[in-house]
């Protein structure tokens, strides 16, 4: 048996992105002095500053959740509100580090399949308290039918059981290294049985008005305009310092960054960020600013294989050649993100091979491109680029795109949709290039292993490259099973190896996450989704 | 009907009005239905969120929410629904539509009664006062000032008006209905509630009050040169008393008839202008139900929306009857 507190799962973290050679633009330089006298001025007066009880923050939310459920839905904002009011098994320090959310310990056996929890005494916030049937009831009734992530991860489990009140066992089919990750409040909250029970779980009047066993306790709700949540006085671990968190549903985006700036809010995610207003907002004195990696997200373009031209390799590495990626991050990302250094981005370690870099392997060359493109045989080539056409970085990359490509003779028609209709397109394999965003938790079995494996047409969210490869499919399978890192970054060479040649996706970049709050707001970040932890909030005295 | 005059003749009307507009609305809500229903783009994808969910699962949903019946069925059910006032569940609020509907109902009526009001009574002073002297600095002043106001595109006109008022002068509220951190109650509440309404009342008003002023203008100059106002000069009657009493009566039916089709664009309006400001009001709702596919709710506004057109249009024309004395029903 293996202890938990020895922490099995190393740190997942970014490190790649700094360890890999890749070039300095003036803006990394910039945000990197800018970081640097952040830190300098920041030390000390963090240093003094001890946590102070009491207060209301305004969170900043781009939509109204749908409802409050996290455990029927994998929705942004609905997560948000509800990843504060519920509690899962386990959670994620902000470097990636799992610990024990209800469960006060875990141990895993020695074949790593199967996962012991040990629950702490906790209780809902009508008073019950929780137990193991609460646990397995959430997973096997609520989670596993209508939670798409906690499906995946339920795909590799044979059982889940609770032996007695405080106990509950996972056992698995095969091992697979990101099972800790996928039982936080994310993906599998324990919701109460006794609320539950012999109900539809999608129309339950507790999904908008839940009860959970979290640090934060449901309050009020006006749609389209707020939620309130306040604290819980009863939580079984840290109390929450604030009295009160307010979500502000502020669906514009230039009227978030307007509400930090104005003092009518106090936190804003990068989630809902305008990238174009983060130079304002960090040029405010009374605001204070953020910029890094919590996890990882990856920015691409697939390339639909099926296309005649775009089925040549030789094709697909002269548009790679040929399109500048850290021009797009400068310019259509504001600067926020490392151009693409691999297929699973720089934000895995293990995963990342520095012999493959997209960055040094396939710089910008127009010539190069050509060449390609002449050896290949092929010109006047027309490609459709279809994007969701709110998303404001795909249009600037779609704008620099079409300008490079034009370069070497290929002719990008933009072709923006609304976003049901890209989907629709896209997964229907109607484009040629599109970009879409990722992300991946805390692993890339997660979200990035459905970019390369081959997948029938018309899955949404998977790999609509038409690209499919029985090696990479199962080197993934075997990369996704197993607990050693080294094994795993085997595997991934190989991975790297094989799709740094045949490139079906061109990975723009990984995403760099933000954050804007007001100049007394603390305690952001603590755990590794900034959505997470917001009991550790607190204003300093001005 | 021109004999009978007097109130009974006018509900009668209006009886017969209200019957006729159910074959109307009947019609508003089958296109809407069919539109909505074969615009490209599947809702149960925004439901499912983005994640790459089994196929059984994606029929499962479809199924829940009664999306894998032919389009005739579905219109066939919602049809029976609406008449029995069921206006449908929404997909993405997991709410009754009606219940939906009813919340920002109130919020929405506000901005919009009192853009008409704002845009109407403005745009009326403006259009006399420049159809009084025409050709004068006054009048060239208001057309110009109109023909500004029509071309504004109010969404871009709300953003510079947060800029100016909340950003840098700071006088105020960016957005939201109400103030977010101080709870005010009874008086208070109800003038905090005015100092959120302001900006998007000015964005939603400037193209109404210059449709108005021209329209005012253009019909008060025709009705001016009539024989009727050449005769009232001729009385010796004051040309304040000529262009207020007699010829701007005369003049407002045009006008009453243009404010009363306009409600309709200021819905429309509303729904950019609500989320500019983060008015929490149906126009809202129409546009975050445009982006989720939230057929219920899209039908259940525009149903809302049809049916408000044709009120304000009997009203309109119930206002004929007071303004022009030979108008009768």
């Amino acid at each position: 048996m293996i202890d938990s507190s020895q922490g099995d799962t190393a740190p997942l973290r970014a490190s790649s992105l700094v360890k890999g050679r890749f070039q300095m633009t003036w803006s990394t330089v910039k945000r990197a002095l800018f970081v640097f006298a952040a830190l300098l001025l920041a030390v000390p007066a963090a240093a003094q500053e001890t946590p102070v009880k009491g207060g209301t923050a305004i969170v900043i939310l781009g939509s109204d959740p749908e409802h409050l459920n996290v455990g029927i839905s994998t929705s942004y904002p609905t997560a948000a509100v509800g990843a504060n009011i519920y509690s899962g098994l386990v959670r994620s320090r902000a470097d990636g580090r799992p610990e024990g959310d209800l469960a006060s310990s875990w141990t895993v056996s020695d074949d790593n399949l199967t996962y012991t929890f040990t629950l702490r005494q906790a209780n809902f916030h009508d008073g019950t308290p929780v137990t193991s049937a609460d646990v397995v009831y959430s997973m096997l009734q609520i989670e596993a039918p209508n939670h798409g992530r906690f499906k995946t991860a339920y795909d590799q489990i044979a059982s889940i059981e609770a032996p007695d009140a405080q106990t509950v066992v996972i056992t698995l089919k095969a091992p697979y290294a990101p099972l800790l990750s996928l039982l936080t409040v994310f993906d599998a909250p324990v919701l109460p049985k006794h609320v539950f029970e012999g109900t539809d779980p999608l129309t339950n009047p507790a999904n908008d008005a839940p009860i959970g066993s979290g640090p934060f306790k449901f309050a009020n709700w006006v749609r389209g305009e707020r939620v309130e949540i306040v604290r819980n006085d009863d939580y079984f671990l840290e109390e929450a310092l604030l009295d009160k968190i307010i979500f502000r549903i502020v669906p514009q985006d230039v009227a978030r960054s307007t509400a930090i700036e104005v003092g009518e809010a106090d936190l804003l995610w990068g989630f809902y960020m305008p990238p174009a207003d983060l130079p304002r907002l960090e040029s405010d004195p009374n605001v204070n600013t953020w910029t890094g990696i919590t996890i990882p997200a990856l920015y691409f373009v697939f390339i639909n294989t099926n296309t005649p031209g775009l089925d040549d390799a030789r094709v697909r590495q002269a548009i790679m050649y040929a399109v500048d990626r850290e021009q797009v991050v400068d310019q259509a990302q504001g600067g926020l993100g490392q151009a693409g250094s691999g297929p699973f981005g720089g934000g895995f370690a293990y995963a990342y091979d520095e012999s493959t870099d997209f960055r040094t392997r396939y710089p910008y060359d127009p010539e190069k491109a050509k060449a390609l493109l002449a050896e290949a045989g092929v010109s006047g080539l027309q490609l459709r680029f279809v994007y969701d056409s709110a998303r404001g970085a795909f249009a600037a990359a779609g704008d620099i795109m079409r300008d490079q490509l034009r370069q070497v003779g290929i002719d990008l028609v933009l072709q923006p949709a609304e976003r049901a209709v890209m989907v629709d397109r896209v997964y229907s394999g109607d484009y040629d290039l599109t970009m879409q965003s990722f992300t991946s938790g805390g692993d890339p079995t997660i979200g990035y292993h459905r970019i390369y494996r081959s997948a029938a047409p018309g899955t949404p969210f998977v790999n609509a490259t038409g690209y499919s490869n029985p090696d990479i499919d199962a080197w993934l399978d075997q990369a996704g099973g197993l607990a050693d890192q080294d094994a795993r970054a085997e595997y991934y060479g190989k991975i790297n190896e094989v799709l740094a040649n045949d490139v079906p996706v061109m990975v723009m970049f990984d995403e760099l996450a933000s954050e804007a709050s007001s100049g007394n707001l603390r305690g952001m970040r603590t755990l590794l989704d900034q959505r997470d932890g917001l009991e550790f909030l607190w204003f300093a005295p001005r | 009907m021109a004999a009978e005059g007097g109130g009974n003749g006018l509900a009668l009307y209006a009886l017969r009005r209200a019957v006729n507009a159910v074959p109307l609305i009947l019609g508003v809500v089958i296109v809407n239905f069919v539109l909505i229903a074969l615009a490209p783009g599947d809702p149960v994808m925004s439901l499912i969120g983005e994640y790459p969910a089994p196929p059984e699962y994606v029929e499962r949903v479809r199924q829940d929410f009664g999306l894998d019946k032919s389009i005739p069925e579905r219109l066939w059910l919602y049809l029976v629904n609406v008449a029995q006032g069921d206006l449908g569940f929404s997909f993405a609020n997991r709410q009754p539509v009606l219940d939906l509907l009813l919340q920002r109902l109130g919020r929405t009526l506000i901005l919009m009664l009192s853009t008409v009001v704002v845009a109407s009574t403005i745009g009326l002073f403006l259009g006399v006062i420049a159809a009084r002297k025409p050709g004068s600095l006054t009048d060239r002043g208001a057309t110009g000032f109109a023909l500004i106001g029509y071309a504004v595109p109010e969404f871009w006109l709300g953003q510079i008006l947060i800029l100016v008022f909340a950003v840098l002068l700071g006088w105020l509220p960016a957005g939201g209905f109400r103030s977010v951190r101080i709870e005010y109650t009874g008086l208070a509440a109800a003038l905090d509630m005015f100092k959120h309404m302001l900006l998007p009342m000015a964005a939603l008003s400037f193209r109404y009050m210059a449709i108005t002023t021209r329209l005012t203008r253009a019909s008060l100059l025709e009705v001016m040169s009539a024989q009727y106002i050449v005769a009232a000069r001729g009385r010796g009657l004051s040309e304040n008393t000529i262009l207020w009493r007699h010829a701007l009566r005369a003049a407002a039916l045009p006008v009453v008839t243009v404010i009363g089709y306009n409600f309709g664009f200021i819905v429309a309006g509303s729904a950019l202008v609500e989320t500019v400001f983060g008015w929490p009001g149906i126009g809202r709702l129409m546009y975050d139900s445009i982006y989720t596919r939230d057929y219920p709710v899209l039908l259940g506004i525009l149903l809302f929306v049809s049916v408000t057109v044709i009120i304000v249009n009997l009203i309109t024309d119930a206002f004929y009857a007071v303004l022009d004395p030979r108008v009768r029903y």
